[in-house]
């Protein structure tokens, strides 16, 4: 599979996670074309949620904000920040939350912060937005990066949003709702998952042509295989490939081209 | 303090005059490429207001524009974002040389505070940012929360969030009435919470409407004007950022500012001679940049998308 297939698959793959009636939290980014994917494909009577107040819209491809018009099409509600963040995430009623960042490491913690030390940066990143919120409240975390090693480091330089900290009891002891959610880190080469025994992330599907040692090579993290080890992720179909080159992203706002 | 029934038509300099003294911790409305309170910063920048602390919840252009001036000391806020146009470029490069204090908080942290600040609390509680490094002792946001125990339960901590009041807000609305009564359509991110908990609020708008409007449908008011001080008509107000109803963000204006963000120095110094301290006023910019042609092509998309 070429780069440009192997990206493709990363955003159906990411959207296979979403269930049609799924309440969806969506982030800026990557997530917005996959949630997009999943609503046009497979999730028609999907809620799509994002920060700036907007409930159950039909988002018009290719929005390239979370505050374009395309994405308050035909919306439920043309809300607050408090009403898609507060009164829906916060009080635990989002299924899905589905968010993109600069580092993931081990743990699922996410970083859209800073590089380098938050005190002296080496780059500054935009911040957390509602990455933070969504990681802590949403019942099930999706993460969806490209792949690259220092995407990928041990440890993050910062945490933004939390993943399971530092262990299988990282969300219980910081006192988080959720304290167990399931968590896919979704790139351009694998699946990642989260095993709660050790609240680490282990290799749970790789894309059809990408070998382990192909991501071992690509991830600054121990690379944990369990049992039979990973799955082939599923080949999209002609169908999904079409809707998401032709109708989803045309002009390559998100996805390589 | 906007609260008297009285007319409150101005222009963009005199609202900025009166409202925006330097030193001011001035809340900032919109968000990315969506309704931001364009007019206004360029009012601020033209004035020269200093020493500015610019709150909100994800601050874009505007913020950006003020930043990239000189004029702020410090930011408040959950993201410095143009999204698939990149990072606030002037506000990046001036936290990575050092020269911006910044006080990072979740979006709804941000929103929680402004809300505290709308109910006369003076503080809140969240389960937001708790295990993380938002909440580090270390930071210098730390004197805006502590983490204690929920009263009610066992080890249940919850993070309190210090209220915010911001001195002043500046918000771009579709719509007003001479009063101050305020119609935003489409999203509406923090901007109601922040008006009501600021000491004043100046809001551009699209259309001045008549009050009869407003009392034929008041569930359309997005902030009545017992929160307002100022309302200045300003016909693409929010330009090149989007406004619902009216018009999409520019892409091409956009690009071109973040273009001279990130480069900086001299082209970004020429960017703000030519559109900002060389003009007397937001139309005599829009005059520069946007022919019938473009407005009518923003207009024309904006209502395709209707």
């Amino acid at each position: 599979m070429t780069d440009k297939a192997h990206d493709n698959l990363m955003v159906i793959e990411a959207a296979r996670y979403i269930s049609d009636g799924d309440v969806v939290l969506v982030g800026t980014g990557l997530p917005m074309v996959a949630s997009l994917f999943a609503q046009k494909n497979h999730a028609p009577n999907m809620c799509y949620v994002v920060e700036s107040g907007l409930i159950g819209p039909e988002v018009i491809p290719t929005p390239v904000s979370v505050s374009d018009p395309r994405v308050m099409n035909k919306a439920i509600n043309h809300g607050t920040l408090i009403s898609a963040l507060g009164e829906i995430l916060h009080r635990g009623l989002a299924d899905v939350g589905f968010i993109s960042g600069a580092q993931i490491d081990q743990f699922a913690n996410v970083n859209s912060t800073v590089i380098g030390d938050y005190n002296n940066p080496k780059v500054r990143l935009p911040g957390s937005g509602g990455a933070n919120d969504i990681a802590t409240h949403s019942r099930r975390i999706l993460i969806i990066a490209r792949h690259e090693k220092r995407r990928f480091p041990e440890r993050c330089d910062y945490i933004t949003s939390p993943g399971y900290i530092d262990g299988p009891d990282g969300r219980k002891k910081a006192g988080l709702r959720v304290y167990d959610p399931d968590i896919n880190v979704i790139t351009d080469q694998c699946v990642f998952e989260i095993d709660k025994k050790t609240g680490k992330l282990f290799l749970a599907k790789i894309m059809p042509g990408v070998t382990i040692e192909d991501v071992k090579n690509n991830t600054g993290f121990e690379i944990i295989v369990l049992n039979n080890g990973p799955e082939i992720v599923l080949q999209p179909t002609q169908n999904e490939i079409s809707l998401l080159n032709n109708q989803i992203d045309p002009t390559g706002v998100y996805l390589k081209h | 303090m906007g609260r008297k029934f009285i007319e409150k038509v101005m222009s963009a300099n005199e609202a900025v005059e009166q409202f925006i003294p330097s030193g001011s911790v001035l809340g900032i409305g919109g968000q990315t490429i969506g309704r931001c309170s364009m007019a206004l910063a360029h009012e601020v920048v033209r004035q020269n207001k200093k020493n500015l602390i610019i709150v909100g919840c994800s601050m874009s252009i505007s913020m950006d524009l003020m930043v990239g001036a000189g004029l702020v000391s410090r930011t408040e806020c959950g993201t410095g974002n143009v999204e698939s146009f990149g990072a606030t470029m002037r506000w990046r490069r001036a936290i990575e040389e050092g020269k911006l204090e910044v006080r990072d908080f979740s979006h709804l942290a941000m929103a929680f505070r402004f809300l505290a600040g709308s109910l006369g609390l003076p503080f809140i509680p969240t389960k937001s940012m708790l295990g993380t490094d938002l909440i580090s002792d270390a930071y210098s946001n730390s004197d805006s929360f502590i983490i204690m125990d929920n009263p009610w339960e066992n080890s249940d901590p919850v993070v309190l969030l210090r209220a915010l009041n911001p001195d002043v807000s500046i918000i771009h609305a579709q719509k007003a009435d001479k009063f101050g009564n305020v119609v935003i359509e489409g999203f509406k991110t923090h901007e109601i919470e922040m008006a009501k908990a600021s000491r004043s609020v100046i809001v551009t708008c699209e259309e001045i409407i008549d009050s009869d409007e407003i009392r034929s449908d008041p569930s359309l008011t997005s902030i009545p004007y017992i929160y307002v001080d100022a309302v200045v008509l300003q016909k693409w107000g929010g330009y090149p950022t989007s406004v619902y109803r009216y018009y999409v963000h520019d892409t091409n204006h956009i690009s071109l500012y973040q273009k001279v963000a990130r480069e900086g120095g001299l082209e970004y110094q020429k960017y703000l001679d030519e559109y900002i301290y060389g003009c007397r006023n937001f139309d005599e910019y829009l005059s520069k940049v946007l022919d019938t042609s473009s407005k009518n092509s923003l207009i024309q998309e904006m209502d395709d998308l209707l």
